[in-house]
Formats: C-alpha cells, sequence, structure tokens
C-alpha cells in the first residue's frame, strides 16, 4: 500500500458548471479511517469524491490528498483508488484474473509480480473462486468483490466507494458491510444506506452542493432526517 | 463486460494473435485489390470454414453476424441498382470475406491477447511523439469489449418498446442507443482514469 491513511485537504475547493454550483467552495481536513458521506440526490457528494480522485478538477481551490495535488493526474489514481456505483462499468475485461492484471500491467509490472499481486488480493477476499470467471456472469456481491480486487490490487493507501451496497440483495449487502468492514485502507463510504455508517465516527452531509453537517454518525443522520424528512 | 472471444481450442485459438491479425490485414489488402468473382468466392469459402472452425454452433454463428449481414445486403442492393451483376457482385463479396475472416479472429482472440499485439504492433509509431502504443491497443480493444454491450443495449430498448406496447421504429431506437452508449463510453472512460489506466505514466 502506498499510503498510511487518510490525509485529505480541500483548500477553498469547489466545482461550478457555468453558473451551476455542484460543489460550494470547501475547506476541511480529513483523516481517520471511516468517513461516511451523505446527503440528497444531486447534493454534491459524487463530485466530492471525485475531486478527491481527480477524476473532476475544481474549478476554484485545490484538493490534496497525502500532501499530493490530485490535479497531478499521474498521481492521483495511485493513492485514491475509487469503486462506482455500477461495478459492471468498472471492469474492463471479461474476466475477473485479466480484469485484476490489466491495471497492473500498464504501470509496468512483470509477469511474476502480476501474477503474484493478482493471486494475493482474490485470496485476502477468499474470492479465488472468481479468477477465471466471466464477469457478467457475476452476482452483484461477487462483482463488487471483483471490483474491489481490481481497484486493491494496484495498493491505493484510500478508497472511495460509492454507493457501495445500491441495488444489492440481503446477503450481498452483508457481504459488501462485512468487506468494508475488514479493509486495511481508510475508505471513504458514499451511500444512502445509514445503516452501513450507522458505527461510523465521521459522516460529512451535504445538502445544495454544501457541506451542512460534519459530525458522528448517530448526529450527522439526524440532521440528514431533518432535511430529508 | 461480455466478450466476443469464444473459448476453445481449435487450430485458429492456438495460431499466435500476431499472425492472426497481419494476416487479416494483408487478407484485406488482397481482397480489394483484385475483383475476380472467382477469387472473391474462393475466399468466402475459406473464410467461412475458418469461422466454421471457432467452434461456435451455426445459428451462434449467423446471429453474431446478422447487423453485418444486413449491411452488405444493402450494399449489394444498390449495386444491382446500378452496375451490372458481375460488378455488382464484387462488392458484397468482398465485404463478407472480410467479415467472415474478422469474426474468426475475434472470436479466437481474448482482448487482454488482443491488446497486447495491437500495442506491440503500434510501439514503433511512438517514435513519431504523436500517438502513444498504449492508448492505441487500449482503443481498439475497449471497440471489441463494447460490441456485445451495444447488442444488450439494442435487446433492452427493443423489450422496452413492446412492454410499453410501441411499435419497434428504426428512429425510436437509435437515439436512445447512441446516448445510453456515449453514456457508458464516458462511465468506463472515468473507471479507466478512476484505476489510472490511460493517465498512469503520461
Amino acid at each position: 500500500m502506498r499510503g498510511t491513511g487518510l490525509d485529505i485537504h480541500f483548500e477553498g475547493a469547489g466545482v461550478s458548471f457555468g453558473t451551476r454550483v455542484a460543489l460550494a467552495p470547501l475547506t476541511l481536513g480529513i483523516s481517520g479511517k471511516r468517513i461516511g458521506v451523505i446527503g440528497l440526490n444531486g447534493s454534491g457528494k459524487t463530485t466530492f469524491a471525485r475531486l478527491i480522485n481527480g477524476l473532476t478538477k475544481p474549478t476554484v481551490g485545490r484538493v490534496t490528498v497525502n500532501g499530493r495535488d490530485t490535479a497531478d493526474e499521474k498521481t492521483a489514481a495511485a493513492d485514491v483508488g475509487f469503486i462506482f456505483q455500477s461495478p459492471q462499468n468498472q471492469i474492463i475485461m471479461p474476466i475477473v484474473r485479466d480484469d485484476i492484471a490489466f491495471g497492473l500491467k500498464r504501470r509496468g509490472f512483470t509477469k511474476a509480480e502480476i501474477e503474484a499481486k493478482v493471486e494475493g488480493v482474490l485470496a485476502r477476499f477468499g474470492a479465488e473462486a472468481l479468477a477465471g470467471r466471466r464477469a457478467h456472469e457475476l452476482s452483484g456481491g461477487e462483482l463488487q468483490v471483483a471490483a474491489l480486487c481490481s481497484v486493491l490490487a494496484t495498493g491505493p493507501g484510500i478508497l472511495i466507494l460509492d454507493e457501495p451496497t445500491n441495488q444489492l440483495d440481503l446477503k450481498n449487502r452483508a457481504l459488501v458491510e462485512g468487506i468494508i468492514a475488514g479493509l486495511a485502507e481508510s475508505a471513504i463510504v458514499i451511500t444512502h444506506d445509514l445503516e452501513l455508517i450507522a458505527g461510523f465516527e465521521r459522516v460529512l452531509l451535504f445538502h445544495e452542493g454544501r457541506l451542512a453537517a460534519d459530525a458522528p454518525a448517530t448526529e450527522a443522520i439526524a440532521r440528514y432526517r431533518e432535511i430529508a424528512l | 463486460m461480455q466478450s466476443l472471444y469464444v473459448e476453445g481450442n481449435s487450430a485458429m485459438h492456438r495460431l499466435s494473435p500476431r499472425v492472426k491479425l497481419l494476416s487479416l490485414a494483408i487478407f484485406s489488402i488482397v481482397l480489394f485489390i483484385t475483383g475476380n468473382l472467382v477469387l472473391l468466392s474462393l475466399a468466402v469459402l475459406a473464410a467461412a470454414i475458418l469461422y466454421r472452425m471457432v467452434g461456435l454452433p451455426i445459428g451462434a454463428a449467423l446471429r453474431r453476424l446478422r447487423p453485418i449481414f444486413l449491411t452488405i445486403a444493402v450494399v449489394a442492393l444498390f449495386n444491382l441498382l446500378f452496375n451490372p451483376w458481375q460488378q455488382a457482385l464484387v462488392p458484397p463479396l468482398r465485404l463478407t470475406a472480410l467479415m467472415l475472416l474478422a469474426a474468426a479472429v475475434t472470436a479466437t482472440t481474448s482482448i487482454t491477447a488482443f491488446i497486447d499485439e495491437v500495442t506491440a504492433l503500434a510501439r514503433p509509431l511512438e517514435r513519431t511523439g504523436r500517438v502513444r502504443a498504449d492508448d492505441i491497443g487500449l482503443a481498439l480493444g475497449l471497440v471489441l469489449r463494447f460490441v456485445p454491450e451495444i447488442v444488450d443495449r439494442y435487446q433492452a430498448i427493443r423489450e422496452a418498446h413492446r412492454a410499453r406496447g410501441l411499435k419497434v421504429r428504426p428512429a425510436s431506437l437509435l437515439a436512445p442507443l447512441i446516448i445510453l452508449t456515449l453514456k457508458d463510453a464516458d462511465n468506463i472512460a472515468a473507471a479507466i482514469d478512476a484505476r489510472g489506466i490511460r493517465r498512469h505514466g503520461s
């Protein structure tokens, strides 16, 4: 793992598209093992997350991860892994093993190193049986595990999970919840599944492109209910 | 993330991806040099035999090619309208032979092998300083990866029309198909960037 933990700084960072403000300028430091992000649809949660990975560039201010500006494309993706809402869009190769290897190959690892890393990451999640499976045949939970393996194989210190339990049945939801709880990496979890982040020490609530609360889960969720209901 | 690749151990599968891709390139050039109907018919026959060796059941093998067959049929029709039949047969025979051999190559070459080979073949172009071989390999590999997805999207839109009792018309199919395909392409591009696959080392 490259990163030793979560050290993210928003320095007046915001995003606007013309006159529409997706995320108002935000100054915030984030550290800790588990951070929850909640809010209504269109509240700025995903923009916030994409800024951390460098997928979206701030139109004002800057964002740093472990001291490095995320506007630098070469480093942003190496530090921060991103699991998208639809893992099927994240998996590029048809076979799970090939997909995990793909990111490693593009980073210049040798064949032996790639094989070791692929085996290692699959073993970490007890997912060795997925190695030769075709991605389009996997269940929702298995797809999430495959996407996680592909992202974690390259060793990011921070993982962003965007709606990781979206559309999962109870069994697969429990599987993903268990995996998140056991992750060694720091994780930022964006979700509408309030149970998933109920135990988090810190939860950020976004509303209409602004940070509306930065508090322990119980407090942030209560504030969210006031806003939403 | 389905694939056009068909698992198997046929002679075509065992052939090196480089030999297959270069043969396909040479075959296509030769096809467009000659206008001899006998030679073109033989080329169709040879390509059909190679495609048959892939190991797909005939029904599935033909289903994969249906959209291209339709396009070739349109080309043939227009040629027959405006040219003598001997001349009109040349373009459809060329395209059919090319389609069959290309289908045989894609069905027997995994996307990973395809990307690796195209990347290796494009590597000398990097000396011009204008292109990156990795990006060329990735772009062409993604085209192959996307084809079954687009077909799935097409089927889903057809079913949505039927479920709502709407007549399936090309105009009402194409617009959502193009929009959804572009949206998917955006999502895939974001995923590639998020994993540092494209931008790493640039």
